[in-house]
């Protein structure tokens, strides 16, 4: 599992996952995810390379996600596969953390 | 499912009940799902289901304690077309069919009350194809199949 951030125009801080978000793989990202998450106010989670995601990958996603909108600031969810949505939706995240699957679409969402 | 036309298609899968153990369930799917050229979506439903079951029944069902052990068969028969995984384990009693179990894992209305890592049997009951439970004398049983499609 692989980290990526990126700062983008408008103080929007991309973080880019890639590989199986499975319990090995948040396990490698959480306490990056919490660093970023505790610094950003804009987040944009892109989850393009995201081949898998669990119940702890989905903790990776939410806690840092919760710190970011508890600091009155926005997260958005960009691009995830079909697999992917499937798990966010039914899991009821995709009804309180937005997921766009349109660049510009998920940069608006954050301003 | 007939007993006698039942194709064991993996060697077992005996895990210990510690989390780190978990590690070696992805080598176990990919490797039945390379040999039996099972679809992408398929595979990642399988592995799913089986990481969420197994992580329940070491956080839950052990309470975290070690050296207990849990096991995964995956077998087949022509006839159904479907895969099928048996997971047992030797922890208190626990039906994730239940109804009681869904009621402890409400949909959540905010990201407030949205519980870091507690989806795992909204999961399983989304993406396995089909689940069946048994109590077994000191332990549990669950089924999981997944069908194959052509």
């Amino acid at each position: 599992m692989q980290i990526f951030t990126e700062e983008l125009a408008g103080d929007v801080t991309k973080v880019a996952l890639d590989g199986r978000m499975d319990i090995e793989g948040a396990a490698a990202v959480d306490l990056k995810m919490n660093i970023i998450a505790g610094s950003s106010k804009k987040l944009l989670i892109d989850l393009q390379k995201v081949s898998f995601l669990g119940s702890m990958g989905l903790r990776s996603i939410v806690l840092p996600a919760r710190a970011v909108n508890g600091r009155g600031g926005k997260v958005v969810l960009f691009a995830p596969t079909d697999m992917v949505a499937a798990v966010l939706k039914t899991s009821g995240i995709d009804a309180l953390v937005p997921v766009h699957n349109d660049l510009d679409a998920a940069l608006a969402a954050l301003q | 499912m007939s007993e006698a036309n039942t194709v064991k298609l993996q060697p077992r899968l005996t895990l210990q009940s510690q989390i780190d153990d978990l590690a070696r369930l992805w080598p176990w799917t990919e490797a039945l799902a390379a040999e039996y050229s099972i679809p992408a979506d398929t595979q990642f439903a399988i592995q799913l289901c089986l990481e969420e079951t197994l992580s329940n029944i070491i956080r839950h069902g052990y309470q975290g304690q070690p050296n207990h052990t849990i096991t995964v068969d995956c077998t087949a028969t022509a006839e159904t077309r479907e895969l099928v995984f048996t997971i047992e384990d030797n922890a208190p009693a626990f039906d994730p069919l239940a109804p009681s179990a869904m009621q402890d894992a409400p949909a959540p209305k905010s990201i407030d009350q949205l519980q870091a890592g507690g989806q795992g049997i909204r999961l399983l009951r989304k993406f396995a194809g089909s689940l069946a439970y048994q109590r077994l004398p000191g332990g549990n049983r669950l089924t999981i199949g997944f069908a194959l499609q052509r």
